[in-house]
C-alpha cells in the first residue's frame, strides 16, 4: 500500500532535487571564482527546472505534448533573450567601454 | 471638503469644465433612456452578462470606435495648436496631456480592442467552433479592458490626465516631475486592461490549438486565424513584461520605491528598456492581425487563392521571434554605445525582410486576379503603397547612426503614423466593412464607403507626409509650439488640413452606418461578398451556436470548394447543442476592478482593501460554483435552422 | 458531457483538456513575468545607494529552510496527484493537506525574513536593490499565498464532491501551479541568494 503511494520515480526525483540543492550550496560554503560559481548555479538550476517539468509536472503525457513543450521552450528562449539583452544594454556595455 | 480636493483637475480650462458637463449629461441621458424604454433587463440579459464571442466582439468594436473618436479629438486639438506658429489655443501642460492620452488611447484602447473585437467575432466562425475555449474568461477579458479604458478616460475630468507621453519615461513620469495623479492613472488603468489582454491571449491560443473543426490542420487554417494565432503568442509572452514594468512604476509613484529614480541606486533607463521589451512586440500584435485581414480581403476580391500561403505563415513565425529582439532601436540615443546599437540595428533590418515577403505575396495574389474593387478592397489597395512609405522610413530609422538625426523628431512621428494608420487602421476599417453584413445582416453603402476610403487615404498622406520634411528640418515631437522663424509653419498647416480631412473621412463612416442602417437591403443572404472561408458558410444572422453541424474540412478554402466543386461541408444529423451559460460575474468583476483602480490611483487604501477582497471573493465564488452549461434542445435547433433559411 | 475513460479523470472531458492546456500557456506567460523581474534584479543588484547589499542582509538558515519546505511540498503535491490517479481519495487529501501546511510554513519563514530585512534597514524605499529584492520575493510570496487559498478551496471541494472530472482537473492544474512556484523558487534561491552570498 505505502509502496504504491510512493512511486520510485518521484522519490528518486525528490532525492535528486535535494542533491542538486546541496551541490548548489557548494558555492556558498566553498571558495571559488565567480565564473565557476555561476556555472554551478546555472547547471543545477536548469536541471532542477527540467526535473520538475518532466517528472513532476507530466509535461509530456498528453496529446498536447508538442504544444506544451513549445510553449515552455519558447517562453524560456524569450526570457533568456530578455534577461541577456537587458543586461547587455544596461550593464555590460558600460563595463566594456 | 479637503477629501474632495484631490479629485480636482490641477490645470483646468473652460473646455475641461464643458467636458465634465457633457459627460455628466450623457451619463444621465443613457440612464434615463434605458429606464424610459425599459431596456435594463434586456441590456443585462443580452449584453452585460453574455459569454457569446460574437456579442463580446461587437462590444469590443463599439468601444474601439468610441475610443477612436476620443483619440481623434485629441489629435485634432494637437494639429490645431500646431497649425500656426506661437499659437495660443493650448498651453504646454494641456498639450502634454493631450499627446499622452492620444497615444495611449489610440494604441491600447482603440487599436487593441479593434483587433481583439474582430478576432472574437471571426475566429470561432473561421475555424468552425461554437465559441472560444473559455467563454466566461473571454467576458472577463472584455470587462477588464473596458474598466481600464473607462478609468483612463475619466482622468482628464477627475484629478488630471497623464502628461509624460504614452511612453511615460522616467524620471519625467516620477513623482518629482509629474506631481498630479495623471501618471497613476496611466500605471493602473493600463495594468487592468493589460490583464484582460493577457487572458485574451491565452484564451485564443487554446481556442485555435484545440477547437478547430475536424480536418483543419494548422496548415489549413485561414490566414486571419494564423495571424491572430501568432499575435496571441506574442501577447502571452510580451504582456507580462508590461505588467511588471507598470507594477514597478506604481511602487515608485505610490510607495516611494526607487526603481526608476535618479538616486538610491535607481535606474531610469530600466523603464525605457522594459517598456520597449513589451512595446516593440506590441507593434506586431497590432500589425499581424491587420495583415491577416488584408490577406482575407485581397484573396476574396482578387477572386483567387492567396499566393504563397506557406511563406506567409513562415514569415509570421519568424516575426514572432524577431519582434522580441529589436527593442533597443527605440532608444538608440540612450548611450549604450555602437556595439549594442549595431546588434539591434541588424535585427531591425532583418525583421523588414519577412514583412517584405508578405507585401510581395499580396502583390502576386493581385497579379492575374480578377480584381473587384469594393470598399474593403479599396482600403487594402491603398494600404500597400502607403504602408510601404511607413515601412521604408522605418528602415531609415533602424540605422542606428542615422537615427541620431531622426530621433524624437516629427520624422519619427510621421513614420509610425504611416505604419499604424495604413497598416492597422485601414485594416480595421476594411475588416469592419467586410464583416459588417455577417454581424448585422445588412451591408454598408459602397458609394459612401469608397468616398470615406479615398478621403481617409488622401488625408493620411496630406497629414503625415509634411512631418517627414519638418522632422528632417529639426522640428522636435511633443513641443507645443514653434517660432515663425523656424519655417515649420507651412508644413504644420498642411498637416492640420490633412487631420481635418481624416476627421471628415471618419464622419463619413459614421454617416454611412446611419444611412445603411436606414436604407440598406436586409435581403443579402449569408455570403454577400462571394467569399472563400468558413465564416461565410453559416447563416446570417449567425445563430448563437454558430454551426448546427460541425463542418468537415479538407482544404484552406473549404467554403469555396463547397460552392465551386460541390464538396460536402456539413454532414450528419442535427443534434442537441451544448452551450455555456451567461454569467454576471465578469461584469461585476469589471466594476470592482474599476473601483479598485480608482481607489488605488488616489491612494485611498481602505477602499483598495475592500475591493481587493471583493475581487477575490468573486474568484472564490466561481471556484465553488457548479456550472455545466446547458443544452439547446434538438427541436429548437431545427426551428432556428429552418427560420434562417434551411439546414446547412 | 462526454467522458473518455481511457484517460486519467482530469483529462477526461474536452473542457478539462482545454483547461490544462490553457494553464500551461499561462505558465509560459508566468515565465516571462518572473524573467522580467530577474532581468530588473540583475540590473539593479548593485544599485544599493546608501542601503545594504545582498551579502550584508542575506541569512543562509531561513533561505535553506524555505528551499527545503518548498521542495518537499512540490514532492508531496506530486504524490497527491499520484494518489488521485490511483483513485485513493484519502491519501490524496492527506498529501494535498501536507502540501498546504508546508506552503504555510514556507510563507511563515518568508514573513520572518521580510521582517528581518525591514528591521536591518532594507525596506522598500531604501534603495533600488532592496526594492527589487522585496518585489521579486514578494511576487513569488504572493503567488504562494494565492495558491494556499486556491488549494484550500480545491481541498474542500474534493472532500465534499469526491474525485470527479471537475475536482481532479482542478487539483491537477493546482499541482502544475505549485510545481511551477517551486521552479521559480529554485531560480530565486540560486541567482538571488546564493549568487548574492557567493
Amino acid at each position: 500500500m505505502m509502496k504504491e503511494l510512493f512511486p520510485r520515480k518521484q522519490v528518486i526525483g525528490f532525492i535528486f532535487s535535494l542533491v542538486l540543492t546541496a551541490v548548489a550550496l557548494l558555492v556558498y560554503f566553498m571558495d571559488m571564482s565567480f565564473a565557476v560559481g555561476m556555472t554551478i548555479l546555472l547547471v543545477t538550476a536548469f536541471i532542477q527546472a527540467g526535473l520538475q517539468l518532466i517528472l513532476f509536472m507530466h509535461a509530456g503525457e498528453s496529446e498536447d505534448k508538442t504544444t506544451i513543450y513549445t510553449s515552455i521552450y519558447y517562453g524560456m528562449a524569450i526570457a533568456i533573450i530578455t534577461v541577456l539583452g537587458t543586461l547587455l544594454t544596461l550593464v555590460w556595455t558600460y563595463q566594456f567601454q | 471638503m479637503e477629501f474632495f480636493e484631490r479629485f480636482a483637475v490641477p490645470h483646468p480650462s473652460p473646455a475641461i469644465y464643458a467636458s465634465m458637463v457633457a459627460i455628466g449629461l450623457t451619463v444621465i441621458a443613457i440612464f434615463a433612456g434605458l429606464t424610459y424604454f425599459k431596456k435594463w433587463g434586456f441590456l443585462w440579459r443580452e449584453w452585460l452578462t453574455t459569454v457569446d464571442h460574437k456579442r463580446i466582439g461587437i462590444m469590443y468594436l463599439i468601444s474601439a470606435i468610441l475610443m477612436l473618436f476620443r483619440g481623434g479629438a485629441d489629435a485634432i486639438m494637437m494639429r490645431a495648436q500646431l497649425a500656426a506658429p506661437e499659437n495660443k489655443l493650448l498651453d504646454a501642460q494641456h498639450y502634454n496631456e493631450i499627446f499622452s492620452t492620444h497615444g495611449v488611447v489610440m494604441i491600447l484602447f482603440m487599436a487593441m480592442p479593434f483587433i481583439i473585437g474582430l478576432m472574437n467575432f471571426v475566429i470561432p466562425l473561421q475555424i468552425g467552433a461554437r465559441d472560444v475555449a473559455f467563454p466566461r474568461l473571454n467576458a472577463l477579458s472584455f470587462w477588464l479592458f473596458f474598466a481600464g479604458a473607462m478609468l483612463f478616460n475619466i482622468s482628464f475630468v477627475v484629478g488630471g490626465s497623464p502628461d509624460a507621453g504614452w511612453t511615460s519615461y522616467f524620471p519625467l513620469a516620477g513623482n518629482d516631475f509629474s506631481q498630479s495623479v495623471g501618471t497613476n492613472y496611466y500605471m493602473i488603468a493600463i495594468q487592468i486592461a493589460g490583464l484582460g489582454t493577457l487572458m485574451t491571449g491565452i484564451n485564443f491560443l487554446a481556442t485555435i490549438l484545440k477547437m478547430r473543426a475536424p480536418g483543419m490542420t494548422l496548415m489549413k487554417m485561414p490566414m486571419f486565424t494564423w495571424s491572430a494565432f501568432i499575435a496571441n503568442i506574442i501577447i502571452v509572452f510580451a504582456f507580462p513584461v508590461l505588467t511588471v514594468a507598470l507594477a514597478m512604476g506604481t511602487l515608485d509613484r505610490l510607495f516611494g520605491a526607487n526603481f526608476f529614480t535618479s538616486n538610491n541606486g535607481g535606474m531610469d533607463m530600466l523603464w525605457a528598456n522594459l517598456f520597449w521589451v513589451w512595446g516593440h512586440p506590441e507593434v506586431y500584435i497590432l500589425i499581424l492581425p491587420a495583415f491577416g485581414i488584408y490577406s482575407e480581403v485581397i484573396s476574396t476580391f482578387a477572386r483567387r487563392n492567396l499566393y504563397g500561403y506557406k511563406s506567409m505563415v513562415g514569415s509570421m513565425v519568424i516575426i514572432s521571434v524577431l519582434s522580441f529582439v529589436v527593442w533597443v532601436h527605440h532608444f538608440f540615443t540612450m548611450g549604450q554605445g555602437a556595439f549594442v546599437n549595431s546588434i539591434f540595428s541588424i535585427t531591425t533590418m532583418a525583421i523588414a525582410v519577412p514583412t517584405g515577403v508578405k507585401i510581395f505575396n499580396w502583390l502576386f495574389t493581385l497579379h492575374k486576379g480578377k480584381i473587384v474593387i469594393t470598399t474593403p478592397m479599396l482600403y487594402s489597395l491603398l494600404f500597400i503603397p502607403l504602408f510601404t512609405i511607413g515601412g521604408v522610413t522605418g528602415v531609415m530609422l533602424g540605422m542606428s547612426a542615422a537615427d541620431y538625426q531622426y530621433h524624437n523628431t516629427m520624422f519619427l512621428v510621421a513614420h509610425f503614423h504611416m505604419v499604424i494608420i495604413p497598416g492597422v487602421v485601414f485594416a480595421m476599417l476594411a475588416g469592419l466593412t467586410y464583416y459588417w453584413p455577417k454581424m448585422f445582416g445588412f451591408m454598408l453603402n459602397e458609394r459612401i464607403g469608397k468616398w470615406s476610403a479615398w478621403t481617409i487615404g488622401i488625408s493620411t498622406l496630406v497629414a503625415f507626409m509634411p512631418m517627414f520634411f519638418s522632422g528632417l528640418d529639426g522640428q522636435a515631437r511633443r513641443m507645443y509650439t514653434y517660432s515663425e522663424a523656424s519655417g515649420f509653419a507651412i508644413w504644420n498647416m498642411i498637416s492640420f488640413i490633412g487631420a481635418a480631412g481624416l476627421a471628415v473621412g471618419f464622419a463619413l463612416i459614421v454617416y454611412n452606418i446611419y444611412y445603411s442602417f436606414r436604407y440598406a437591403s436586409r435581403d443579402i443572404g449569408s455570403d454577400p461578398w462571394d467569399a472563400r472561408t468558413l465564416e461565410w458558410s453559416t447563416h446570417t444572422p449567425v445563430p448563437e451556436y454558430n454551426f448546427a453541424k460541425i463542418p468537415q474540412i479538407d482544404s484552406v478554402e473549404p467554403f469555396w470548394d463547397q460552392k465551386k466543386h460541390g464538396k460536402k461541408l456539413f454532414e450528419g444529423e442535427l443534434e442537441k447543442i451544448h452551450m455555456p451559460n451567461n454569467s454576471g460575474i465578469p461584469f461585476i468583476m469589471g466594476i470592482l476592478f474599476f473601483l479598485w483602480g480608482f481607489s488605488f490611483i488616489f491612494a485611498m487604501w481602505i477602499p483598495v482593501i475592500i475591493f481587493t477582497l471583493a475581487i477575490f471573493g468573486c474568484m472564490a465564488y466561481q471556484s465553488f460554483e457548479k456550472d455545466h452549461g446547458r443544452y439547446i434542445p434538438l427541436e429548437e435547433v431545427e426551428e432556428t435552422e429552418n427560420k434562417l433559411g434551411g439546414n446547412r | 458531457m462526454k467522458i473518455d475513460h481511457s484517460l486519467p479523470l482530469e483529462y477526461s472531458t474536452e473542457q478539462n483538456r482545454l483547461k490544462i492546456l490553457g494553464f500551461w500557456i499561462f505558465l509560459g506567460a508566468e515565465i516571462m513575468l518572473f524573467a522580467t523581474l530577474f532581468a530588473s534584479y540583475f540590473v539593479l543588484v548593485n544599485g544599493t545607494g546608501n542601503g545594504p547589499s545582498g551579502a550584508e542582509i542575506f541569512e543562509i538558515t531561513p533561505v535553506l529552510a524555505e528551499t527545503i519546505l518548498l521542495l518537499t511540498s512540490s514532492f508531496t503535491i506530486g504524490l497527491a496527484i499520484h494518489a488521485m490517479r490511483l483513485g485513493n481519495k484519502k491519501a490524496m487529501l492527506v498529501f494535498f493537506g501536507i502540501t498546504l501546511v508546508l506552503g504555510l510554513a514556507f510563507l511563515g519563514v518568508e514573513i520572518y525574513e521580510f521582517v528581518h530585512y525591514v528591521h536591518v534597514g532594507a525596506g522598500l524605499q531604501t534603495s533600488a536593490f532592496t526594492a527589487i529584492l522585496l518585489t521579486t520575493l514578494g511576487t513569488h510570496g504572493a503567488h504562494v499565498t494565492f495558491g494556499l487559498f486556491w488549494g484550500l478551496f480545491i481541498l474542500l471541494q474534493v472532500k465534499k464532491n469526491g474525485l470527479t472530472p471537475e475536482t481532479t482537473n482542478k487539483s491537477f492544474i493546482f499541482s502544475l501551479y505549485w510545481h511551477f512556484l517551486d521552479v521559480v523558487w529554485i531560480f530565486i534561491f540560486s541567482f538571488v541568494y546564493l549568487k548574492g552570498m557567493m
